[in-house]
């Protein structure tokens, strides 16, 4: 069962007859999908979030609780009170007692509840009359015994005892998302601005949303890239943070020495360190009139994986700035055994992986 | 007339309110360019639909994937690329990928379904490579709100299980053979299609990437 943390705010409960019920609650789903993109509104007055992915996020459950409280002051100037547990059924009521089960006790804790938290009256009557006061009690009935006694809607909260199902039946408002769509739909009547031809909607939409990962991710989670000049696919490409003042240019202009298409699909901006071998396992060379010293054969990962190299092309070198002592590099393009096609560099001696065309 | 001016009529602001975009069938999808507008149900991508695209390692499914995208992103579509660390910039813009309407998050770290679905409010088409097997309960919220949002998630992986979802429709490359005489010329996929509704199952022959950097018949 998933762990998830629950958000019960009493005040949103009964719903008002002027709708601000439900404008507050979509206004504060929105608001939490900023925590957890996965929030869920089970029902007015309980919202649901994983607990995992967003304690990798934050740093833990604690932050993230601490976040929702903020969330929540921030939307609605009040306080919720908030659970963690595992499964749907037992978040709520974590949430409603306002305590942390934690990892692995939700078991504990879903026993000890009494029989009537299933929520049907006469379940809890029978069952205080065959002395079955908790749901651990209850679920220690065996299934054929239940289900000789009880309807088949009393057999599904069995398994809810016995922790096999996580949800209890009904306790999704199943119209719920429907209504909140209509909400959103009346509240959204600029969709519509690009229709004539300005910038569109759809601009003004990506933009929103990369605003947004950027909250999320940091300055650099997003990234857009242009082309301009450059001899290898890495330096022909520029990868800049979204909304970095430093606006790139569309530069697709021939670039003497750049090798043409297909390029890699797969560019590392980062130097990734291999190694090429010949034969007799010497380490193979570009010389000073761009030639190789050996065939290459073996090609290997620093983390050790080693391919057979069954082609070559190239090398082609690079001449820049030859003024400069030591700025002399070559491609090579190989096949691997597997199939892989790469795009190598060599430099001072040194070869690293530029590109897999993936 | 109106075909030979420049200028529309202004239209009063209270009736453009009340104006909707026209819905043709073919908004209903995301139109592809050849070499796969034949080979796809509709000529297109159906929006609120996640597709896989499946092939082993280095074997062109980022490729593919991509070409997939050149079509859309050419005629205006926004479109996102997650959990690609190292995108090839260069090999998109040969396939026809206008970059201008690409937002890239390379590195989500631990938070690639939070960002798929984030950026999903946002762009019409998602391209995904997923670091690790998707968990059932994030695979099942991305497909609503991909449904819910009628966008297009493209989940790259090596291998089918990564998915743990029915797809509407999948790639998978089950040959790739790379020409080459100086150099790497083009490289032929045998790409399996398959679809849940009506589409049966058929291998085709594409060459991705041809000597231009682009995807073609076979």
């Amino acid at each position: 069962m998933e762990r998830l943390i629950g958000v019960w705010v009493e005040s949103l409960r009964v719903e008002a007859l002027d709708g601000s019920t439900l404008r507050e609650s979509l206004a504060l789903l929105d608001a939490l999908e900023v925590v957890c993109p996965f929030t869920e509104l089970i029902h007015l007055g309980f919202y649901a979030l994983p607990s995992r992915g967003p304690s990798r996020f934050f740093g833990g459950e604690e932050r993230v609780l601490e976040a929702v409280t903020t969330v929540v002051r921030d939307v609605l100037g009040r306080e919720a009170s908030l659970g963690v547990a595992d499964g749907l059924v037992w978040c709520e009521f974590a949430a409603r007692d306002g305590v942390v089960v934690e990892p692995g006790k939700t078991d504990d804790y879903r026993r000890a509840r009494p029989l009537a938290a299933l929520g049907r009256r006469d379940l809890a009557t029978t069952g205080r009359r065959l002395g079955l006061r908790t749901v651990g009690d209850f679920a220690d009935l065996e299934r054929a015994r239940v289900s000789e006694r009880f309807s088949a809607s009393v057999l599904v909260l069995h398994q809810v005892a016995r922790g096999e199902l996580d949800e209890l039946p009904g306790q999704r408002d199943a119209r719920l998302g429907a209504r909140l769509g209509r909400l959103r739909e009346a509240d959204r009547p600029d969709e519509q601005r690009g229709f004539f031809g300005q910038r569109g909607a759809a601009d003004d939409r990506a933009h929103a949303a990369a605003l947004r990962l950027r909250q999320r991710l940091g300055a650099d989670g997003v990234v857009v890239a242009a082309l301009r000049g450059g001899r290898l696919p890495q330096d022909r490409a520029a990868l800049v943070p979204w909304g970095s003042p430093t606006a790139v240019s569309q530069d697709d202009a021939p670039w003497p020495g750049q090798l043409r298409a297909p390029s890699p699909a797969t560019v590392f901006a980062h130097r990734v360190a291999v190694e090429l071998r010949g034969a007799a396992n010497e380490t193979v060379r570009v010389d000073a009139r761009g030639t190789l010293n050996t065939t290459p054969t073996t090609f290997a990962f620093a983390s050790g994986a080693v391919r057979a190299v069954t082609w070559y092309a190239g090398p082609w070198p690079l001449v820049e700035r030859w003024w400069a002592v030591g700025r002399r590099r070559a491609q090579l393009q190989v096949l691997l055994e597997t199939g892989e096609a790469l795009l190598l560099v060599a430099e001072s001696g040194r070869w690293s992986l530029a590109g897999v065309y993936d | 007339m109106f075909a030979s001016s420049s200028v529309r009529p202004p239209i009063p602001p209270e009736l453009a309110a009340t104006l909707r975009p026209v819905s043709f069938a073919t908004h209903r999808r995301i139109a592809l360019d050849e070499p796969w507008r034949g080979l796809v149900p509709g000529e297109g991508l159906r929006r609120g639909s996640t597709i896989s695209v499946q092939a082993p390692s280095g074997a062109g499914g980022l490729s593919l994937a991509l070409s997939l995208l050149a079509g859309a992103s050419a005629r205006g579509h926004w479109a996102a690329v997650v959990g690609v660390d190292d995108p090839g910039v260069l090999a998109m813009a040969d396939l026809g990928v206008d970059l201008r309407r690409v937002l890239f998050v390379p590195r989500p770290r631990g938070a690639w379904a939070e960002s798929v679905a984030d950026v999903l409010d946002g762009v019409d088409l998602v391209i995904v490579r997923p670091p690790s097997r998707a968990a059932r309960g994030s695979a099942r919220v991305l497909s609503d709100r991909v449904r819910e949002r009628g966008a297009v998630l493209l989940v790259v992986s090596e291998s089918a299980s990564t998915w743990p979802l029915p797809v509407e429709l999948s790639f998978s490359v089950t040959h790739a053979q790379w020409s080459a005489s100086s150099r790497l010329e083009d490289r032929t996929l045998r790409v399996r299609i398959e679809g849940r509704a009506g589409v049966r199952g058929a291998e085709h022959v594409v060459v991705l990437p041809d000597r231009r950097g682009r995807a073609a018949g076979g």
